[in-house]
């Protein structure tokens, strides 16, 4: 199968850089999957799953944060505010962030703006739990105690 | 003829000086080292942000957002002044602060109330101890800064432009690291984007998902977020590097010393011995 370059990026590190068949992630208006040869393209992407196929045909997982997926004629790049592969995710770690991020809610009920913060912290650290396979699938939303 | 005793003394204390500078010294250039690579490790993060920025305004000669042109000739301005949160680094604080102050007088004497939004203890100091409005202050936060303290401060950032119409731009005052003993303070404008149109001359039939206007507004918070921390991160490794040459400095001028002192010691002790010497023998000739 025909390969391109793919590139992960975020300010931590570059987290992946080298010759893919396959990308699967998840913009705001769903999942897209781009192969080698795909039109210039570039999208919103959601906190969620990005699946690489790498040039073995082996399947790599990541939990990625909100950002953007570029797709230009030379490489496509996630530029991403994080991202892990699913085997590096301490699920502990992922667990404490999001009683953490939950705490933040609570904290945050009438400051829209730090509300919005909170959640989307949720949102990374449902979507690790998820992805290191340890979530409960779906995103729920924050349970009252 | 200085006292003996007087000479030791002052040695001793030029000594622990010396020690206490030389640990700075040692500190400060291995957080340099670290914040260096920090520094490093974010900048691909930025131009790829900046890059799709770029390219979804050069695509389209009417682009239209409210981040890219200048709305007001002649407004206030909402200033991020990075500095750090310690002392005994040379001039780089002074050097900041200096910058942003010349830039808010220039403002006030254009009649304007500039509004700040200071980092670093330093910073905050400086500003609380003037008249003038203090947005939020950051302090200790440069060590430890993540991608989301630039995310929190983008977020106020850009709101804060929103509401208040009579701001012209937003701007930032940063000290730019070049090299270990060279470090530049810089002011730079982050909001409006001018300029961003011209960037990136090349259109190109890009596929935007769910419009480039959407995408745009998405990347702005990304971008001031990832310019942010890239600011703070630079300063910070500025800092320790400013800090390292100056303990470097001063632990040579405390060896200098030393060296000066030590000599003056040996005088004088020698002087003493001669003098006794010669009270010895003085006292056995008189003796005869």
């Amino acid at each position: 199968m025909k390969t391109f370059r793919f590139m992960i990026v975020t300010p931590d590190r570059t987290l992946f850089d080298g010759e893919v068949q396959e990308v699967i992630a998840r913009t705001t208006e769903g999942d897209v999957g781009i192969l080698a040869g795909h039109t210039r393209y570039a999208a919103a992407l959601k906190t969620g799953m990005l699946t690489v196929k790498l040039e073995n045909g082996e399947y790599r997982r990541a939990a990625v944060a909100e950002g953007f997926l570029k797709v230009s004629d030379e490489r496509t790049t996630v530029i991403s505010t994080a991202a892990e592969w699913a085997e590096e995710i301490d699920p502990d770690w992922a667990e404490r962030s999001r009683k953490d991020a939950l705490a933040k809610i609570k904290a945050a009920q009438n400051e829209p703006d730090r509300m919005a913060r909170a959640e989307l912290k949720l949102q990374r650290a449902l979507n690790r739990l998820n992805v290191s396979g340890h979530g409960t699938g779906t995103f729920q939303s924050p349970k009252k105690h | 003829m200085p006292n003996l005793k007087d000479i030791k003394r002052r040695i001793h204390s030029v000594e622990s000086t010396m020690q206490i500078t030389k640990a700075m010294e040692l500190v400060a250039s291995s957080k340099f080292r670290r914040a260096k690579e920090r520094a490093e490790t974010c900048r691909p993060f930025f131009e790829q942000t900046y890059k799709l920025m770029a390219e979804i305004a050069a695509e389209d000669p009417y682009f239209n957002s409210q981040f890219v042109h200048k709305r007001v000739d002649n407004g206030s301005a909402l200033l991020i002044v990075i500095a750090g949160d310690r002392g005994l680094a040379g001039g780089f604080n002074n050097n900041v602060l200096r910058m942003a102050q010349a830039r808010i007088d220039e403002l006030v004497q254009l009649g304007e109330k500039p509004i700040v939004m200071p980092v670093g203890q330093k910073a905050v100091d400086y500003f609380e101890r003037r008249e003038i409005r203090i947005l939020k202050s950051y302090d200790h936060v440069a060590e430890h800064a993540s991608i989301y303290l630039g995310i929190e401060m983008a977020d106020l950032i850009l709101s804060t432009y929103k509401r208040h119409t009579s701001l012209q731009s937003v701007e930032l005052v940063f000290t730019n690291y070049v090299s270990p003993i060279h470090q530049v303070a810089q002011h730079m404008e982050i909001i409006p984007l001018t300029g961003l149109a011209g960037s990136h001359p090349r259109r190109c039939e890009v596929e935007y998902e769910p419009s480039p206007e959407a995408v745009f507004d998405k990347l702005v918070p990304q971008y001031v977020a990832g310019l942010l921390y890239g600011a703070i991160v630079e300063s910070f490794a500025s800092e320790q590097a400013a800090r390292r040459t100056a303990m470097e400095n001063a632990t040579d001028n405390a060896t200098e010393m030393i060296d000066k002192l030590s000599l003056q010691y040996n005088r004088a002790r020698q002087s003493a011995i001669t003098q006794e010497l010669t009270e010895i023998v003085g006292g056995a000739n008189a003796l005869e």
